[in-house]
């Protein structure tokens, strides 16, 4: 029976029709959506899903004709027995959570020194940029040789003066992890820096100045006004840094190879040495997934702290 | 012209095309291949680029060289015999794979083929020793020495001279005279070696510990790691790291210690026979005048044996039957005396042929040949396993020798972890 509608009133010939129309849209958003479905299913969830059911198989392409023995939890129970990934998975907890402390502490002072819109200030920003465009490999070869201590120009005259010990930090076990800490920190902390001057320059000025008509100090304005509002930022930007900070890999793999000894081993160092090297896929894929959710755990956690702060920041 | 006539000389055309056509597929036997060579980034890769032209001239075979690093060779060429991708028809293979290549069958086993041609191939002229050591395994030769490195002693006779010092004739004699010859504040160092984590260090190591009476398998071919012969060699390695190296070389690899050398800071290192030409080659040598080399000491009481090393060629065991006869042809061109020599001329290092190391112009050219001569005669290719878990083992050994020298860890313990873990892979 055809309908037709006067005001609001709807008849059932023209919503049958509107409803043909939203069945053709969502049909068409569906259609535009399948190719990147498809494209995460198959470049992402499918290795995933892969890697995840190699781990559960003692599987060596080099060795034993390629075949899979089903083992388990061996070797993920092998990533603690074994003293090497042991080792890397200690140094990839120690990098992460040094490097990104220090990269939030420095990146935020650098932040809130070029708050304030100036000329110097933005020539200072552009200079800053410069380390974040060079490639973590570049930066790791020209630390190497900087440090040096037959040719580097900070490696001679440290271990000149006495200050390294005659065969540098890169390879002392004592002070090789906190060089390469200290590389990613000089890498990554403008990052953490513009990220956080994106987030203070959309401040709300007018909180700002009404905190400080009511005569809050400047130590007030930070720790009350500033940080909470600031929140969503420093999640981001610990986020992103944890998430890279915890798969480092071509720092370390050009400084120090995860040396002296297994002093800087990460636990990325070490995946890509059993499963590119040894082509011992079982354990890689064990590692690998281990990596994901020591990720997945580091940034959930983060997510928590970061929405009790802000509960916290605003009931106060 | 009648039509009859244009019809002869139609056809008269078409033979001549067809016999000419026929004399230079006759001629050029190989035209339209094209052999794909996976090349070690030594000194030969260039020198196999530079004549492969040659190679294309006399059969009409294209050959392309791919030159990669250590790493990278391993890693992509392993990728391309498990994927059984075909893209290399040729790939050269360090000695210490053999067995893992051997176990894998990833190369042709070249045993009937060599049995068929050697009297073309003038096997007799070949050093017994490079055949075994560089790509038989099992009884199976998956890759054919073209290129044999001798483990031997280059050292300083200047400063030697000066110290009132003669050569080392034993290990233990080479010790007390690295240490004698170290003079830090002269910037004078007695010994250098590769100390950097990973293959460089365990490589090195494995030289010193053979020469020092050390084994990394027991006599049933069982890891023997911790050994009080090898950790007593461990010791001493040490001991030389922190008496008479330079203080950078817990970090250098093959180029570090070859550097270090060639730029007159050291006076004795132990190196590979292929480095040699360029201790004689001002353009990057500050020691061209006092340099000399000789065999590497062992210690007293030992058999006498010299470290051999080097590179085979092996056969894609993917490829087609006709590509790797044209392959095999490839190799029996390159290890031929004439190209040998020609090789050789052109500084590849790399020595297989009792001719080439007894050729007067290379000898003119090279005066230390006669060493490598001397040292395949009496050669140990096995003093690093060839076993397939050799490249596992000396990952172990790359950490621990490591660690050992920068202070990390005593060498028995390190040693022992060591051996703990290798156990497991037997």
């Amino acid at each position: 029976m055809a309908t037709t509608s006067v005001g609001s009133i709807d008849f059932p010939q023209r919503k049958a029709a509107r409803l043909r129309f939203q069945d053709r849209r969502r049909l068409f958003l569906i259609a535009l959506a399948v190719p990147a479905v498809v494209y995460v299913v198959l470049i992402a969830l499918w290795p995933l899903a892969q890697g995840i059911w190699y781990s559960f198989f003692d599987y060596n392409l080099l060795r034993g004709g390629g075949r899979r023995t089903f083992v388990g939890l061996a070797n993920y129970a092998e990533l603690w027995t074994d003293s090497t990934a042991r080792r890397a998975l200690i140094n990839t907890f120690v990098f992460t959570f040094a490097a990104v402390a220090l990269e939030f502490v420095f990146g935020l002072c650098l932040a809130l020194l070029l708050w304030r819109e100036g000329r110097f200030n933005r020539i200072c920003l552009a200079f800053l940029l410069i380390p974040v465009t060079i490639t973590p490999v570049v930066v790791g070869l020209i630390f190497r040789a900087l440090l040096a201590v037959d040719y580097g120009f900070f490696g001679y005259y440290l271990a000149e003066w006495g200050i390294s010990g005659p065969r540098g930090f890169l390879a002392s076990t004592s002070s090789a992890l906190p060089v390469v800490i200290l590389i990613d920190v000089w890498e990554w902390t403008p990052l953490v820096a513009l990220i956080l001057l994106a987030g203070l320059k959309s401040l709300p000025g007018d909180i700002l100045e009404a905190a400080s008509a009511d005569g809050a100090t400047a130590l007030q304005r930070f720790r009350l006004v500033v940080l909470p509002l600031l929140l969503p930022t420093v999640f981001l930007a610990l986020v992103l840094r944890v998430m890279d900070a915890f798969r480092v890999f071509d720092i370390i793999f050009v400084t120090t190879g995860g040396g002296p000894g297994d002093a800087t081993n990460s636990l990325m160092v070490y995946g890509v040495k059993q499963g590119l090297q040894f082509f011992n896929i079982g354990f890689a894929s064990a590692i690998g997934n281990v990596a994901i959710l020591c990720i997945a755990v580091l940034c959930a956690a983060f997510t928590l702290l970061i929405r009790r702060a802000d509960v916290r920041a605003n009931e106060t | 012209m009648s039509t009859a006539s244009l019809l002869k000389l139609g056809v008269a055309g078409l033979v001549y095309v067809s016999i000419a056509g026929a004399a230079l597929a006759a001629d050029k036997p190989l035209a339209g291949i094209t052999l794909n060579l996976a090349s070690q980034n030594d000194q030969f890769a260039p020198v196999i680029a530079k004549l492969a032209p040659k190679f294309e001239e006399e059969t009409g075979a294209t050959v392309k060289v791919d030159i990669l690093d250590y790493g990278s060779l391993l890693t992509k060429t392993q990728a391309d015999f498990i994927g059984h991708t075909k893209n290399y028809d040729l790939v050269t293979m360090d000695i210490v794979w053999a067995g893992q290549y051997a176990d894998n069958k990833y190369t042709v086993d070249l045993t009937d083929w060599i049995k068929r041609d050697a009297d073309e191939m003038k096997l007799d002229d070949i050093y017994p020793s490079t055949i075994k050591y560089i790509g038989q395994y099992d009884g199976k030769q998956v890759a054919f020495p073209f290129a044999g490195y001798a483990a031997v002693l280059a050292y300083r006779k200047d400063l030697l001279d000066a110290a009132g010092l003669k050569v080392p004739e034993t290990a233990e004699e080479f010790v007390e005279t690295a240490i004698k010859l170290t003079d830090p504040d002269k910037k004078q160092y007695g010994f250098v070696a590769n100390g950097q984590k990973g293959p460089a260090v365990a490589q090195d190591w494995l030289q010193y510990n053979a020469q020092l009476g050390g084994s990394v398998l027991d006599a049933s071919g069982k890891p023997a790691i911790n050994s009080e012969a090898n950790v007593n060699s461990l010791k001493v390695y040490k001991e030389l790291f922190d008496k008479a190296a330079p203080p950078g070389a817990v970090d250098y690899d093959w180029g570090g210690r070859e550097e270090s050398f060639r730029q007159g800071l050291v006076a004795m290192m132990e190196t590979w026979s292929v480095g040699a030409p360029g201790y004689y080659d001002p353009s990057m040598s500050k020691i061209v005048d006092s340099v000399a080399i000789t065999t590497t000491p062992v210690a007293k009481g030992l058999p006498v044996k010299y470290g051999l090393g080097g590179w085979g060629m092996g056969i894609n065991a993917d490829i087609d039957p006709a590509q790797q006869e044209a392959a095999w042809k490839f190799i029996k061109w390159l290890t031929s005396p004439e190209i040998q020599k020609e090789f050789n001329m052109e500084g590849a290092g790399s020595y297989i042929r009792k001719s080439t190391l007894a050729d007067p112009d290379l000898n003119k050219k090279f005066p230390y040949l006669p060493v490598i001569a001397k040292s395949f005669e009496n050669a140990d290719g096995d003093y690093r396993p060839r076993i397939p878990q050799y490249p596992e083992i000396q990952d172990l050994l790359g950490t621990a020798v490591n660690a050992v020298l920068v202070g990390g860890v005593e060498p028995k313990a390190a040693l022992d972890e060591v051996q703990e873990k290798a156990v497991k892979l037997f």
